[in-house]
């Protein structure tokens, strides 16, 4: 399974693909109307925005020329004071629906997504890692909800401010607005070439940084290798170059950013000196108050700031194209395995199933000409049969990519046969559903983990309904009850992150517990019972023969010892069943089975006297 | 070293550069209060014709041909605002140049002096520390240190220079209106720290809760088949919803909290400006000021009002630094290992230990124990014991990753704590118990101490090392990447490519530490058997749990509880009752299994 390579998909981050972005606004959802009341606010305050320096504009070209009436001054202060409290309202409004367009587009979108992890098919995890998957919940979905609730805000902003100072001026006088407005095509073009730079210059600068954070880590983590090699010096001089490129690309994108700016406002100087010069004449001619030029050339400042940020949206739009592309192929990837329509609707899905109907599993589990492969024509089963009764407890043992965890994956359905039935209860299981064969599973597996919480907690993750008494009383079943009850807080003891506060005994002690607070028909052990010292490993003998008494079973075992009270133990080798009986019928045929089992048994006693070492 | 001799240490390397950098917010800053000045002087002097007061004025009208020149040629003013927009953006380019430098030679010179710094921590120091914690420092601390002198100095030393000249400026004209237009500027001082603050909670409250939810889905991935075989989907997915449910309300009241304090900041500052307007308009009806100054009142309060909110930002960056540069400085208050002083040898390979004792400093016991055996160039020791008697511990002290705390270690007769510790680990090659390799390829892991080696070279050492033919076998043959990014070698792979790169040293003592252990018995004996070809006068020691890996020594020791319990060479010890002579027979008996297959 893991020479399947997993291929990240390249996605084209050159040109505005808008169709993509359509399927990502479906995606809004609930916050749609929460957008349209963004897009209100935005034109509303950019509506105040322009309106301002028009009010500067009246103290100056009326009041100060000397028009002074009180009752005119009280009014003009007045709708100034509206206009204060409105732009605050305003500010704090429209940002507020940003709030809620980010952080339920967020909830929704991390939500679904989660969903949709729980519902995919195993086979989706073995060929993709882990850490891909993390950070499209993370990074990816963050970077969506950032654009929806800011970078569109701004958009809108930008064109209503555009829009609206370009109607004033031109009403106010056409001739000065047409100098400043001569200026905007050529800045709209320098500013979307700049912020399409600027952007990927800082992410090749990211690039390397991550780079410099691996160093770090390999120069930690290779301490001893380097000390033992004395690589101290090639080291350094390693870290150097890329130090230095570091800071030679950072410089590069620093002096590339901050000319921006300049030319911007080398840019708008120009109009502003125009405006200087021939507003200055109109209004020596008397043909124009000065607070009218005035308000020009706050207009004119106030132009490129809509521009500069409308071109940082379209960049950025393009660099979150990727962000985009990947969340929607994870959302819609197909599921490998479902119950058909007719199954749902008898017993429902994982998520709402009609428990009502879920039929009494008995235990009876038979594989009829089973063929199976991971990867096409490598197969790993071809016609495998097995037959397997109501509480017998069955041990399958062999080597590595034998088969014998493929034979687990297909009973739990974690994978389904290429061909051929398995049949439970007599009845192919593909007729029942997945949330009822699962809620008759118990599970214990080879590298237990828990989940953050108490112990308490993570016993009765087998079964919500179950008591403190049931929950004590499993514990006590498989022997965990000892090491709990000297814990500080007892059950209610935090185990930490996956279980990290706990030894790996006893996590695979309370994992046992776990399994039997659900009292499941069918039970399955993956190769538990490794990596626990002697003591554990007796506690936990003692617990799988309770566990085994009355259910169907399956163990994978590398240690024999557990399962020599086995019903069957069955040999596979390259996925076929080459002996099968009682642990002292395969002991007196002296083949593969008892060559397995003398071998183990030195191994153990060397393993004694010289610590848990591998040979 | 303090905080300010740190500071003083890395920014005392680019001081002209900062100091360059103060000299241009000056510019910037007369610069952008000039524009309003000229303004003024427009309205007042040339449109207004009145008198000119300012002598400075009177002197600048003069050069460019009188008031009344001007006035018939407009251009002429609108060519200075010009001019000073464009040393305006001049000095943008330039602080942002010079800012990026610093900053950016700053982290250099950093990052260098911390990598090489850990890089030589003792042993028993680098054994201890954290790698994520120290990580973490060397990345996120730096990036603080780094943003703050990367701009935000400047941007103080601006927010308070433009306050400061631009209230001279306007009590100049009028002190009775500068009074009233600082009038809010206290209190959006006051109300930006304050909501700055109640936001950096929210900011904590954030991270903290994210990391829950990350961990969450973190290990529901890593129980992918718990959670599938108890058919605990929906259980897991609602216990994510609440996680999630509660980011999102933190999220929405962080994004809120911003806003009401962008809308109070904001409302605040047009109050400020209307205020000044108000007392403004009546200052100009009653001729205490002309409408020119007027507007400059109007433009400098535009001016100043936003470098006060962002005031409370700043500063709280900067007592960010200093914390980051605190964090920094524990990592260069570790002491380092000296690995150039002592005395260069060259060394054959005798090897005498003479009741060496080593104990840690902060252990109760020793781990080692009045060890005392000798070997001469050309013979092999082997050690065997249990996990935990101390055997990799003491080839350490060979090594000297630990140091002997009593006894004495002598290499060709010469004191091991005399020898320079250089000479003595390039002259010791040790394959360690878990390899690290480094993510470069496979070629150059192998010739990673002997950069000029030729092909011809390692390869030999990968055919020694019985690892060419499973090299060449991978579709990159020696290019072929170690690492996350490139192949997942076997355990066993893994120790042969460390001995290959060991063995292309050719050092007169080889070490290895269990590091035959996850490659099969046939190959461990052809690698021992090409090592041994390779240099008749090699001194070698190794440790192993196979009988056939020890059985050729010529030494034999049993390690237990960091004592010698046996020595002797193979046939005395399997005669004499102890630790080896079961292990033989225990060995002995698996053998006879499999070969009887």
């Amino acid at each position: 399974m893991s020479n399947i390579q997993f291929e990240e998909k390249s996605y084209n981050t050159d040109s505005l693909d808008l169709n993509l972005w359509k399927r990502i606004l479906a995606l809004l959802g609930n916050s749609k109307s929460h957008l349209i009341k963004l897009g209100l606010f935005m034109i509303m305050t950019a509506a105040i925005d322009v309106a301002r320096p028009y009010l500067d504009k009246i103290a100056i070209d009326y009041f100060a020329v000397g028009n002074i009436k009180t009752n005119e001054v009280v009014l003009y202060a007045v709708v100034y004071i509206v206009v204060i409290v409105l732009n605050g309202v305003l500010v704090s409004g429209f940002t507020r629906q940003s709030a809620y367009i980010e952080s339920g587009f967020l909830y929704d979108i991390r939500d679904r997504l989660f969903e949709k992890v729980q519902k995919l098919s195993y086979s989706y995890f073995d060929k993709t890692p882990t850490g891909w998957i993390m950070s499209r919940l993370s990074s990816d979905v963050g970077r969506l909800a950032e654009i929806f609730a800011w970078s569109l805000t701004d958009l809108v902003w930008g064109v209503a401010v555009m829009i609206a100072s370009s109607v004033i001026m031109l009403k106010t006088n056409w001739r000065l607005a047409l100098i400043v407005l001569a200026i905007v095509p050529i800045l709209a073009i320098v500013s979307m070439w700049f912020q399409i730079r600027i952007l990927r210059n800082y992410r090749s600068v990211r690039a390397i940084n991550s780079k410099i954070t691996n160093a770090f880590n390999e120069g930690i983590t290779g301490a001893k290798t380097t000390k033992t090699l004395v690589l101290e010096d090639e080291n350094l001089k390693e870290f150097k170059q890329l130090t230095a490129e570091y800071r030679h690309k950072s410089n590069q994108a620093a002096y590339f950013s901050s000319a921006f700016m300049p030319i911007v406002i080398g840019l708008s100087a120009i109009s502003l000196a125009f405006i200087l010069w021939y507003g200055g004449n109109q209004v020596l001619l008397e043909k124009m108050q000065f607070g009218t030029l005035l308000m020009f050339t706050e207009y004119a400042s106030q132009f490129f700031e809509p521009l500069k940020s409308i071109a940082g949206i379209i960049a950025e739009l393009q660099m979150a194209q990727a962000s985009a592309e990947r969340v929607l192929s994870l959302l819609e990837e197909e599921v490998e395995i479902t119950d058909t329509a007719e199954v749902i609707k008898k017993y429902g899905t994982v998520f709402d199933p009609i428990k009502e109907n879920y039929p009494r599993l008995k235990g009876d589990v038979e594989f009829e000409h089973v063929d199976f492969s991971y990867i096409k024509d490598e197969p790993i089963l071809s016609d495998f049969n097995l037959k397997v009764k109501a509480g017998q407890s069955i041990a399958l043992v062999g080597e590595t990519g034998s088969g014998k965890s493929t034979i687990i994956n297909l009973i739990c359905r974690f994978y389904q046969p290429t061909s051929g039935r398995i049949l439970i209860d007599g009845i192919d299981y593909k007729q029942r559903s997945l949330g009822w064969l699962h809620s008759n599973i118990g599970y214990v597996l080879q590298t237990p983990t828990l989940f953050t919480g108490t112990i308490r907690d993570n016993i009765r993750y087998g079964k919500f309904e179950a008591t403190d008494e049931e929950i004590k009383k499993a514990a006590e079943m498989v022997g965990a009850d000892s090491f709990i009850n000297k814990l500080e807080n007892g059950y209610d003891s935090e185990v930490g992150e996956q279980g990290s506060k706990l030894s790996t005994g006893e996590k695979q002690l309370i994992s046992f517990a776990r399994a039997i607070v659900a009292n499941p028909a069918l039970f399955i052990l993956d190769e538990a019972t490794s990596s626990v010292d002697t003591e554990t490993e007796k506690k936990i003998q003692k617990a799988i023969d309770v566990i085994l008494r009355e259910r169907t079973s399956f163990i994978v075992a590398h240690r024999l010892s557990t399962i020599v009270n086995a019903d069957k133990i069955l040999v596979i080798d390259k996925g076929r069943i080459v002996e099968s009986g009682k642990h002292d019928e395969l002991m007196n045929k002296k083949g593969y089975y008892y060559r397995l089992y003398i071998n183990q048994f030195n191994k153990d006693l060397q393993n004694k006297l010289l610590g848990d070492m591998e040979l | 070293m303090t905080v300010n001799d740190f500071i003083r240490k890395y920014l005392g390397k680019v001081a002209i550069k900062q100091l360059m950098v103060f000299l241009i917010v000056i510019i910037y800053t007369l610069g952008n209060l000039f524009s309003p000045l000229i303004f003024s002087f427009i309205i007042d002097n040339v449109i207004h014709k009145k008198e000119i007061t300012s002598s400075i004025f009177i002197f600048i009208a003069d050069k460019f041909g009188g008031i009344a020149y001007l006035q018939k040629n407009l251009w002429l003013p609108g060519l200075l605002l010009f001019a000073v927009n464009i040393v305006v953006g001049l000095c943008i380019f330039l602080r942002g140049k010079l800012n990026s430098e610093i900053a950016q030679n700053m982290t250099e010179n950093m990052r260098n002096d911390l990598y090489n710094h850990i890089q030589l921590w003792p042993y028993s120091a680098l054994s201890k520390s954290k790698t994520g914690d120290l990580i973490q420092r060397c990345t996120s601390d730096v990036e603080t240190i780094r943003s703050f002198f990367s701009g935000q100095l400047a941007e103080i030393v601006y927010a308070v220079l433009i306050t400061l000249i631009a209230n001279i400026v306007l009590f100049s004209i009028d002190k009775r209106l500068a009074l009233y237009s600082l009038i809010m500027i206290p209190i959006i001082f006051i109300i930006s720290l304050y909501f700055f603050k109640r936001i950096q909670k929210y900011f904590v409250l954030y991270d903290d809760t994210e990391s829950e939810l990350t961990t969450i889905t973190q290990e529901n991935l890593a129980n992918l088949r718990v959670v599938r075989a108890f058919n605990r989907e929906k259980y897991e997915f609602e216990k994510f919803d609440k996680k999630n449910k509660e980011l999102s309300k933190i999220d929405f009241e962080w994004i809120n909290q911003l806003g009401i304090q962008w809308g109070i900041g904001g409302s605040l500052s047009m109050a400020q400006i209307l205020v000044t307007i108000l007392i403004g308009i009546f200052e100009v009806v009653n001729g205490k000021i002309s409408i020119g100054q007027f507007s400059v009142f109007i433009s400098y309060e535009g001016m100043i009002i936003y470098p006060v909110r962002s005031l409370a930002r700043l500063l709280s960056n900067m007592g960010k630094m200093k914390v980051a540069i605190g964090r920094l400085l524990e990592i260069f208050n570790e002491k380092t290992e000296d690995l150039e002083s002592g005395k260069v040898i060259d060394i054959k390979g005798n090897i005498v230990f003479d009741h060496v004792g080593f104990q840690y400093e902060d252990g109760n016991l020793p781990v080692l124990n009045d060890i005392s055996f000798k070997i001469t160039p050309g013979e092999t020791l082997a050690i065997m014991g249990p996990t935990g008697s101390g055997k990799s511990t003491l080839v350490h002290l060979l090594t000297r990753l630990n140091d002997y705390t009593s006894g004495s270690i002598k290499v060709d007769g010469v004191e091991l704590k005399d020898i320079q510790k250089k000479c003595l680990r390039r002259s010791i090659g040790i394959v360690l118990q878990e390899p690290f390799l480094f993510s470069k390829t496979i070629y150059d892991n192998i010739k990673i101490s002997q950069k000029n080696a030729d092909k011809e070279k390692v390869y030999r050492a990968a055919k020694i090392a019985s690892v060419h033919d499973v090299i060449t076998e991978f579709s990159a043959g020696y290019d072929t990447l170690v690492g996350e990014k490139g192949v997942t070698l076997s355990g066993g792979q893994k120790q042969r490519i460390a001995i290959a790169r060991t063995i292309i040293n050719e050092c007169p003592i080889l070490i290895f530490d269990d590091s035959l252990s996850a490659v099969d018995t046939q190959t461990d004996a052809a690698i021992r058997k090409a090592i041994k070809g390779l240099s008749k006068h090699c001194t070698t020691i190794i440790i192993a749990h196979r009988i056939s890996s020890t059985q050729d020594a010529d030494h034999i020791i049993v390690l237990e509880n960091g004592q010698i319990s046996q020595n002797g060479n193979h046939q005395e010890l399997i005669n004499e009752d102890g630790l080896y002579k079961r292990i033989y027979e225990i060995q002995t008996a698996m053998k006879e299994i499999d070969d009887n297959e």
